[in-house]
């Protein structure tokens, strides 16, 4: 068995100790979102409430990632595999979305309405798929 | 896909935990590539051959 350092792959880089913090980072940049919308649209209760939750889902995340090694590893991004559950429970939430806007808008067309917002979700949807398509093939 | 991943490991006296770590992936990873639920990338399973002194024949076999 080879244990000498050339072989062994390199201690975790600096890099993923950044990465890291870019999920928590995310969810405080949301709950400011939500202060400023809440400020914004007159109900401060909201927007208090909104970067409170989501501040704890950050700290959350950073003390679970203690104690398991898939939050851990959503967080850090280093463990192919862990990536590659997330990719695919990611493509899952995305097609449960999508039927949501499909069905939604045609709800709301059956009901004699414009269908909106759900036409400008679905468009939304349709030309990102269409755009990630094409720029991969190009990469891949 | 079979692979002697645990043999060498158990042999090196090695924990999933210690091999997890040495190659830059989870404990979890590794029990999954023991017990045949994960296949690992190209790079993963040259890294795999490499830290056991191997090459990836010796350690993946085909199911046939």
């Amino acid at each position: 068995m080879s244990t000498t350092d050339s072989h062994a792959p390199q201690s975790p880089a600096p890099k993923s100790a950044r990465a890291r913090w870019a999920l928590p980072l995310l969810s405080l940049a949301i709950g400011i979102a939500y202060l400023v919308a809440g400020i914004l649209g007159g109900d401060q209760a909201f927007g208090v409430f909104g970067l409170v939750l989501m501040v704890a889902v950050g700290a959350a995340m950073l003390v679970l990632s203690r104690f398991s090694e898939t939050v851990a590893g959503l967080m850090d991004r280093r463990d192919e595999r862990i990536n590659s559950i997330d990719r695919d429970a990611t493509t899952i939430a995305g097609t449960a979305v999508i039927v949501a806007v499909i069905v939604g808008f045609v709800v709301q067309i059956a009901q004699g309405h414009d269908g909106s917002p759900y036409a400008m979700l679905g468009a939304i949807g349709g030309v990102s798929y269409v755009v990630a398509l094409i720029f991969l093939r190009l990469r891949r | 896909m079979r692979n002697t991943v645990r043999e060498l490991r158990t042999k090196g006296g090695l924990s999933q935990g210690d091999l997890g770590a040495a190659l830059g992936v989870s404990r979890q990873t590794i029990n999954s590539i023991e017990t045949c639920r994960y296949l690992p990338s190209l790079p993963l399973a040259f890294a795999l051959a490499r830290f056991f002194g191997s090459t990836i024949e010796e350690i993946f076999h085909v199911d046939d």
